[in-house]
């Protein structure tokens, strides 16, 4: 096999993974506190995509780009605050499946509206010019974008890090996700970390939506694919962790690209088989999960 | 012996109040075809399909406990082997019909098997794995499944063609579908998967193999999905490879859930339900998926129990009911 | 009939039991005591196969159990209620006991006949010896809690055991009831010609009818005899120093 196509693959593999992450960081940091999987997170995802076409069509030129990435996050940030503290909080005494039901239903209703503010055409974003082009690294070819995601990806793992480890409020979530009574009774307002949490998850969907714009068509139903594969790759990581979330994109993007070189029509079966292989063998995922 | 307590049985059931509702219903949907438009015939054959689909969910999630999250799969399957069949070769169209639950209750077995060693959410994430692999595979293989396009203008023979015929056959194999899943229910086989429902630690310490039991449970409920998937075909003509896709399955467990998921009849409301509000909304604007949304939102605030639960609820005071909890 | 030797089982880097020895001879009415934590629902969850044991034997009527699935266990004729009510609550307490009877009669997987009327005559036959044949059609899970830790022993009859296993059937009743499921249960062994095996934290029912006391101590049995015998033994008087 030819090493500069198996090694410009891996590395588009990998910096796949890194959005993938990004979303799947944010999904699983959810689960972990909240016990919940968040079914909007794929339309938050792709309101991040459209809101990123948007915001860089508006402003334009290069730094529309740039600009589109700061905004697009807040964005979806807001609605998923919006969402939050309106009806979500309302239903946290209740029983799981209402809560994942009501993911559902939001999903739906985001999908919808994003049919109604954007329409139905597929819509595209060009990378900013300094992203533009491509680079030679030892000898593989590799889109300067996807060396952007490459080094964007372990910022985000980072930051994700320092907030959970470092910060007050992220070592509180931590601590709700193992035990919330007893976050309670310390006097902490648990619904509020759970706001916090929950907005944080999904500011970090948006960022995803984001970074994949440019790579991407940006389309109806780029929501529902996404889900899918988000959720299979949480749950291989470990339900709630978060290098497990690490691991399980890496698994998936790594797969999927270099299934390309060998079935480049079967390409994308290659990580749900990944994924089948992985849950026969550990059905609790590769590592632990934060219940 | 075993005579007599069947006719011990068929006596209750004839004296019971829900039979007479039940025949003159049966009744009422034989001679709808005769003066309903086209339009509102298939909109009927189609929610009894739908139907179909949720009671043999129900079978499993309602009243065997399991976290069936990927149903759907074993419906796609189902309708994609007598598509298939029907298509591309040129075996009768009875074998195909055969065929396909056959495959669906091959394919839950497999997968069935692997999901019954794991308990609760993990049965469910390892059967969405498992159904998704197969979603992917059906998606991308274009040359034989029809990949993105699915298989459509599948011929159905002269008996089948005309919208009425197809009716009568599918409200026929409904009918005959929810009296054996009745009859299931109510044998040994329903009543130690209703106790397995509730404990099934106590099931292993009284003599049950819970495992088995599970996984007996999971053939059965996906071959009825998968006569649901046949009976797709012959009122559609077509196999898409949206059947396979979580997004259903997810409906209709939200189907059961929105019926009461332990009533018996309870699925069949969800589903008609859920059909008529796509239907009819699909009417006014495309945007039903938007009221789809806000209407679920609307029952987890005020309907939590299902429609039927809800309905239970404000016809409680009748003390035998009230004691023969949960089933009707 | 039962003869549990150098059993052993460990949770991570707990010793839950470590060392546990028991014998029950045909007929006798047994009793394990022992401190809180000292391993006493482990063990009997060892007997019954909820748990695979580490290291050591269970012997039932002579036949090797030790790696025994819990639904084989079952069938082999050792009966078992739990410490915490465990029972299907949403079933009427007839059809508590009768998925007992049907799963003994190997009926379980019948598909195609109705449940309603098999196994009547044998299902309340159990409900009136346990007392519940008035409260058949209720749902079980409505029930007191009494009432309910009696359906938990009724369930347990279901399977025509040869040996009873009960994990406090007591707990949580009051005095009364007490004495009433213990007359219950004396008269079940003798009516049906019961092996009990038991635990119970409430001495004076021990001491007045188990034949033979097994004290267990942080996993480990320290001694098993009679009532005399195990009230003179100094370790059993340490290890309880401060309890019933």
């Amino acid at each position: 096999m030819d090493f500069s196509a198996f090694s410009s693959q891996f590395l588009v593999g990998l910096s796949r993974a890194m959005i993938l992450f990004v979303v799947c960081g944010g999904l699983s940091f959810v689960l972990g506190v909240l016990r919940v999987p968040n079914i909007a997170h794929g339309s938050l995802y792709m309101i991040g995509a459209f809101a990123t076409f948007t915001f860089s069509k508006l402003i334009g030129g290069s730094a529309g780009f740039w600009i589109a990435l700061i905004l697009a996050p807040l964005l979806v940030a807001l609605v998923s605050l919006i969402a939050e503290r309106g009806l979500f909080c309302h239903l946290y005494q209740r029983e799981h499946l209402m809560l994942l039901l009501f993911t559902f239903a939001v999903s739906l209703i985001l999908g919808d509206l994003v049919k109604i503010v954007w329409g139905a055409e597929y819509r595209s974003v060009s990378p900013p010019t300094l992203l533009k082009g491509s680079l030679s690294i030892f000898g593989a070819s590799l889109p300067r974008y996807n060396l952007f995601l490459l080094i964007i990806g372990p910022l985000v793992a980072i930051a994700l890090w320092l907030f959970t480890n470092k910060t007050k409020i992220g070592k509180i979530s931590r601590a709700a996700a193992v035990d919330r009574e007893m976050v309670g009774v310390l006097g902490i307002n648990v619904s509020w970390v759970f706001a916090i949490a929950f907005v944080i998850g999904c500011y970090l969907a948006g960022v995803g939506g984001a970074l994949v714009a440019p790579t991407a068509s940006i389309i109806i139903g780029m929501d529902h694919s996404l889900i899918i594969e988000a959720f299979l790759i949480v749950t291989i990581g470990g339900l709630g962790n978060m290098w497990g979330a690490l691991v399980g994109s890496l698994i998936f993007g790594v797969t999927q690209s270099l299934g390309v070189l060998i079935w480049p029509q079967f390409a994308i079966v290659f990580p749900y088989m990944a994924v089948v292989i992985v849950l026969l063998l550990r059905p609790k995922g590769l590592l632990k999960s934060v219940w | 012996m075993r005579d007599k307590e069947e006719r011990e049985l068929y006596r209750e059931i004839i004296r019971s109040k829900w039979f007479g509702f039940s025949v003159g219903i049966v009744f009422l949907l034989l001679i709808l075809p005769l003066f309903l438009p086209r339009f509102y015939v298939y909109i009927l054959a189609l929610i009894y399909v739908t139907s179909l689909l949720a009671m043999s969910l129900n079978l499993v999630v309602g009243h065997g406990g399991m976290f069936q999250f990927h149903h759907g799969v074993f419906y796609g399957v189902g309708a994609y082997t007598v598509a298939l069949m029907l298509k591309k070769t040129s075996l009768p169209m009875w074998m195909g019909f055969i065929a396909g639950p056959i495959a669906a209750a091959i394919v839950g077995l497999i997968i069935g098997w692997f999901c019954v060693r794991l308990t609760r959410l993990y049965f469910g994430m390892l059967q969405i794995s498992l159904g998704s692999l197969i979603w992917v595979i059906v998606f991308r293989w274009y040359s034989f499944t029809g990949g993105d396009d699915g298989l459509p203008g599948i011929l159905m023979p002269p008996l089948l063609s005309p919208l009425n015929h197809s009716y009568y056959f599918i409200l026929i194999i409904l009918l005959i579908c929810l009296i054996i899943m009745y009859l299931i229910l109510k044998s040994p086989f329903g009543s130690t998967l209703q106790a397995v429902r509730d404990n099934p630690q106590r099931c292993e310490a009284i003599g049950v193999n819970v495992r088995r039991h599970q996984l007996m449970a999971v053939v059965i409920a996906t071959f009825f999905a998968g006569v649901a998937g046949v009976l797709f075909v012959v009122l559609e003509r077509s196999a898409f490879t949206e059947l396979l896709f979580w997004v259903l399955s997810l409906e209709i467990f939200i189907m059961c859930l929105l019926g009461g998921w332990f009533t018996f009849a309870g699925p069949i409301i969800g589903a008609a339900i859920m059909v008529a509000l796509r239907t009819f909304v699909g009417i006014f604007t495309e945007y039903w998926t938007l009221i789809l949304g806000i209407v679920l939102i609307l029952l987890i605030f005020f309907l939590p129990e299902g429609v039927v639960g809800f309905f239970q609820e404000i016809f409680k005071p009748r003390s035998k009911e009230a004691t023969e909890g949960g089933n009707q | 009939m039962l003869q549990v030797e150098g059993v052993v089982k460990s949770f991570d880097d707990f010793m839950a039991v470590n060392g546990a020895n028991l014998y029950v001879g045909k007929g006798e009415i047994v009793a394990v005591i022992g401190p809180n934590g000292a391993g006493k629902t482990t063990l009997f969850n060892l007997i019954t196969g909820q748990l695979k044991r580490d290291r050591g034997k269970i012997i039932f009527r002579g036949e090797d159990i030790s790696d025994l699935p819990s639904y084989e266990i079952c069938k082999k004729g050792i009966g078992r209620s739990f410490q915490i009510v465990n029972i299907f609550p949403r079933l009427t307490v007839f059809r508590n006991v009768q998925v007992a009877v049907l799963s003994q009669q190997r009926r379980s997987h019948q598909l195609f006949q109705p449940a309603k009327n098999m196994v009547v005559k044998e299902t309340n036959n159990i409900l009136e010896s346990a007392g519940l044949l008035d409260k058949a059609h209720s749902v079980a899970g409505l029930l007191s809690h009494g009432d309910q830790k009696i359906l938990e022993i009724a369930i347990a009859l279901g399977n025509e055991p040869e040996l009873l296993i009960l994990d406090e059937p007591t707990a949580g009743m009051s005095p009364e009831e007490t004495s009433t499921t213990m007359e219950l249960i004396k008269r079940l062994a003798q009516m049906r010609g019961l092996t009990i095996l038991f635990c119970e934290h409430d001495m004076d029912i021990v001491f007045s009818i188990a034949k033979s006391i097994m004290v267990m101590h942080q996993g480990r049995t320290i001694i098993q005899g009679s009532p005399e015998d195990v009230r003179s033994n100094r370790e059993v008087q340490e290890a309880y120093l401060g309890g019933e």
